[in-house]
């Protein structure tokens, strides 16, 4: 039987597909921008997260109304909980976009530093990493979910590499500091990206199985 | 604290002449625990309750099989006292039904049934009981008024203290709030929270949020099966049977 909450779930999960196509596409500008130095896409991101930040604010919406209304339980129950998170993390990530966006923006008006193939790589892990979590909330896959976790740690291995790299070039070039720090800052932006793509297929593990497996190793080692 | 099991059921089965309503259940209800029972009309929700305090005796052509158990006592054994089972088995039913008589003589009901004549003794029980009930502070200046004076969700409180009177150790109740409004329905469910403390409560809902705010643990019947059986918590967020899953969020059927 298919109820009025059933087709409203189906709203809601077309609302976080949207969310998340908009803020894959602010990703991939982002990179892109500071990679080409191009500020049209940079000033794109900037424009672009009120449409992100509009569906955050209706997926709050619909899924406080559905909560109240509905009274939904078991997979129901976990899959509003789980929207409300990822949209959290979805907003996250945008927010992030916007920032390497700016430092896109500062930086594009500066001699170039020698670090475009580092950053492309690593906002490529990035990228692919929300783009598989995203797509195994649509697909509601547990694997591919636990796959886009185990990735995380190669994007904390690429920032670390990327943070020494940058770090040992200003000691040589001091009047590239600026330019250097800022490098930094977007280096930590796409390493954060990461981290909330993972938060993203956490829930999606979470809206399947049910359980939380958010500081999992934390408690696995502390108990 | 430690679960204790009150009542407990071995591969019960449970006859009405040739309709198998009850097949091969097997579960335990735990001590000081609300245990909720679910499942659309017609599952045997009904019919399980009504066999721990053997009310389907009184249908002809019926028969049980498998074992149910109060304190590891076989319940159906034929030597069991049915009047003393129903002394420690108390039921309070859909609709209120308080007897023609004063609020006083309807909690006092049980007591002089089972043939206690000191009146200083029914004053103390019939004040506990309704205050056990929530209802002492609402009739205490019309005792002597008519029970069916009362509104609804007075009157379904009215039978639990009737019921709480001769201190059963588990109160069945069936679907208590179905027919009371949501102030009153809450009421009931607080009081619930507040019984369980003393007694072992079992009940039948129709209303799936009842069953998650009020019980410890809730049991699934579908068809005359238990489908499913476990916390209330979990079986309301991890339900492990589809079938369950499909009921409680409305996919059935």
């Amino acid at each position: 039987m298919y109820t009025h909450l059933h087709e409203e779930i189906e709203a809601l999960k077309l609302k976080v597909l949207k969310m998340a196509a908009l803020t894959e596409e602010a990703v991939g500008k982002a990179v892109r921008s500071y990679v080409k130095k191009d500020l049209y896409l940079a000033e794109e991101v900037q424009d672009g997260d009120v449409q992100v930040n509009r569906l955050d604010v209706e997926i709050d919406e619909l899924a406080l109304r559905l909560l109240a209304l509905e009274q939904p339980v078991a997979g129901d129950l976990r899959f509003i909980l789980g929207c409300m998170r990822i949209s959290v993390d979805l907003e996250r990530v945008a927010d992030e976009a916007v920032n390497i966006a700016e430092r896109s923006i500062m930086l594009s008006s500066r001699p170039p530093l020698p670090f475009q193939d580092d950053v492309a790589e690593m906002g490529g892990k990035a990228m692919a990493m929300l783009q598989h979590a995203i797509q195994a909330f649509t697909s509601g896959n547990v694997e591919a979910a636990l796959q886009v976790c185990s990735l995380d740690n190669e994007v904390d291995v690429l920032n670390h590499k990327n943070m020494r790299k940058v770090i040992e070039y200003m000691i040589h070039e001091t009047p590239a500091i600026e330019r250097s720090v800022h490098t930094i800052i977007l280096i930590r932006r796409l390493e954060r990206i990461g981290d909330l793509a993972t938060n993203i297929a956490e829930s999606v593990v979470f809206i399947s199985e049910g359980v939380n497996i958010k500081h999992k190793r934390y408690f696995d080692e502390h108990q | 604290m430690t679960e204790q099991v009150k009542v407990s059921c071995r591969n019960l089965h449970f006859y009405y002449s040739d309709f198998h309503a009850l097949q091969d259940i097997t579960f335990d209800m735990y001590q000081h625990q609300a245990t909720a029972l679910i499942g659309p009309s017609g599952c045997g929700k009904s019919t399980f309750l009504r066999c721990i305090n053997r009310m389907n005796d009184l249908i002809a052509g019926v028969r049980v099989e498998g074992s149910l158990t109060m304190d590891g006592q076989d319940l159906n054994d034929p030597a069991h006292d049915v009047v003393v089972l129903r002394r420690r088995v108390g039921m309070v039913f859909q609709k209120p039904n308080p007897f023609p008589k004063s609020i006083y003589e309807n909690v006092a009901y049980g007591l002089r049934v089972n043939g206690v004549s000191d009146r200083n003794f029914i004053d103390t029980r019939v004040e506990e009981s309704l205050k056990l009930a929530a209802l002492w502070d609402e009739v205490k200046d019309r005792l002597d008024q008519s029970g069916l004076s009362l509104s609804g969700g007075q009157q379904q409180r009215l039978c639990i203290a009737r019921a709480m009177a001769v201190e059963p150790e588990v109160l069945l109740m069936d679907e208590p709030a179905s027919a009371l409004d949501p102030i009153a329905t809450q009421k009931i469910e607080e009081l619930i929270h507040e019984l369980k403390s003393s007694f072992t409560i079992i009940i039948v809902t129709h209303s799936m949020q009842q069953a998650a705010r009020v019980s410890d643990r809730t049991a699934f019947f579908y068809m005359g099966r238990l489908i499913e059986v476990g916390p209330t918590s979990k079986l309301f967020t991890r339900p492990e049977n589809k079938q369950t899953e499909d009921y409680i969020t409305g996919r059935f059927g």
